[in-house]
This record gives C-alpha cells, sequence and structure tokens, in this order.
C-alpha cells in the first residue's frame, strides 16, 4: 500500500491494505499441539486464520497484525508469539 | 529554524514524542512547536508528527515538507510511506530497525539505525519505542540536551512509567554516542 504525503489511503479494497506489517510479535503455531479446537479461527480479529487439508490452523501473515489473540486463548498453548525482526 | 518529521504507526507514541521534543527544546531556550497529522485513527495505521523549533519566533504553521532530521519509528513504513520526502542534504534520519536500510536514501542524507524496539521491551517492557527513539535523537542531533528530554518526560508520565522510559531514552542516547 503505496502512500502520499498526509497518510491519505487511496480507495480500494482493504484487502489491499496489508496490515501484517504492523506486527511486532509474530505468531508461530505449533501444529504438534494442536487439537484442532478452531479457538484461534474464532478470536482472530482479522480472521486470517485459515486451515490446512489436515484441519490445522495457517495464518495469513499478510493480514495478521501479531495482537496475539489466538496465543492468549488457545487451550493447548500451540500459539507462540516471537518478535518479528524488521 | 530545525524542522523534525516523525514517521510512525498509531500507537507508537510518535505524537507523544513530537510534544516532548518541542517541551525539551522549549526548556532549552527556544521557541518550539509540535503537531501530529494522521489519516486512519487506528492503531498501526501510518502517523506522521512534526517538531520546529528556532532561537526566534516561528510565523511558519505548515506541516514540514524540508525536515532537517527525520525518526522512522517502524523500518516496515519506509516501504508504505515515503519517509525521505524532501530532506535536506546534510540531514540526519534515525531509523528503528535490527537490520540495515536497503532502500534508497537521498544522497547527503545520514542514516542512524537503532533497535529501539528491543530497548523499548528490556527497559519499559511494551513495544512502545518513542522515549527511546527522542534520546537517539538527542544524542545524533545535539539539538537537545539529555537533561531537558529527562524533564520533558518527567512532566509527562508519573513516577514508575517516567523512570522506565527516561532508561529506555538513555540507553538509546548512550547506543547513538557510543556508535558515533
Amino acid at each position: 500500500m503505496a502512500l502520499g504525503t498526509g497518510c491519505t489511503a487511496r480507495p480500494g479494497k482493504s484487502r489491499n491494505n496489508r496490515t501484517g506489517s504492523w506486527r511486532v510479535f509474530r505468531p508461530a503455531f505449533i501444529h504438534e499441539r494442536c487439537t484442532s479446537c478452531g479457538m484461534c479461527r474464532i478470536v482472530c480479529p482479522e480472521g486470517c486464520i485459515g486451515e490446512n487439508e489436515e484441519g490445522l490452523p495457517v495464518p495469513d501473515y499478510d493480514y495478521c497484525k501479531g495482537c496475539g489473540l489466538c496465543a492468549e486463548e488457545c487451550p493447548s498453548e500451540a500459539v507462540e508469539m516471537k518478535k518479528e525482526e524488521k | 529554524m530545525r524542522e523534525l518529521r516523525i514517521h510512525g504507526r498509531g500507537g507508537q507514541g510518535s505524537v507523544t514524542a513530537a510534544e516532548l521534543i518541542a517541551v525539551a527544546a522549549f526548556e532549552g531556550g527556544m521557541h518550539a512547536q509540535a503537531f501530529p497529522a494522521f489519516g486512519v485513527e487506528r492503531r498501526g495505521a501510518p502517523v506522521q508528527a512534526f517538531v520546529r523549533f528556532d532561537n526566534k519566533k516561528i510565523r511558519l504553521r505548515s506541516q514540514i515538507y524540508e525536515p532537517d532530521y527525520i525518526i522512522v519509528q517502524d523500518s516496515t513504513l519506509i516501504k508504505d510511506v515515503n519517509v525521505f520526502y524532501g530532506m535536506k542534504e546534510g540531514g540526519i534520519a534515525i531509523v528503528n530497525t535490527e537490520k540495515a536500510i536497503d532502500s534508497p536514501v537521498p544522497k547527503g542524507v545520514k542514516v542512524i539505525t537503532i533497535d529501539a524496539t528491543s530497548i523499548a521491551l528490556q527497559k519499559i517492557g511494551l513495544p512502545i519505542t518513542n522515549t527511546a527513539l527522542m534520546g537517539a535523537f538527542a544524542a545524533a542531533s545535539g539539538e537537545i540536551a539529555f537533561t531537558a528530554l529527562e524533564d520533558a518526560v518527567k512532566r509527562r508520565f508519573r513516577g514508575d512509567l517516567a523512570t522506565k522510559n527516561i532508561a529506555a531514552a538513555k540507553a538509546a542516547f548512550d547506543a547513538v554516542k557510543g556508535a558515533a
């Protein structure tokens, strides 16, 4: 998303705004501990967690803003927040 | 007249940093002004904040288009916003990043990188980088004294929060002074 002076965004779909760069912490999904309960998908405010063929959660890092709700709510502690390198 | 532009994201304290730097400059006997500009009022959205200081009265009220200094609170902003826009030759850019900058920098601009996020997490416990970068700005530019900055932070924050923020500013100040 390119912005002009004054930070005004151009019109368009919000999909164009890849908010993933806002992250300070990045969630790592540890599939060995996951029970596929789907809690992370429900609580994700960006709705950016999908699933793979085995039904395990896979986040879209282009839109994950690193809020950490998934890590906080995961009952089996299968999500770890790690500092993003930037 | 000296002009500083701060590029940050909502929630990183760009606006507060601008105010505190202006207060510190004012305490140092200069005229100062600080004001922000932002589009989306949302955490993480790009924000600009401006500081102007001078030994005489400042009549100018416009946004800052030709800064002497810029502070970039988040290196991923360089891809989204033209942070170096209008920078004067001989200007200083302070960028919060762990890595080196890979994007083109206008000629004559000195880039100082500092890992302010790690400093903030270590000293404050939150990824709010403004006070650390203020310390870095004081060290890199020499425009404001660290003691003035300390006073400005103490005025804005109380007790423990002030101590932690001053510790973050001091760590960044020392890091930049040590590197120079």
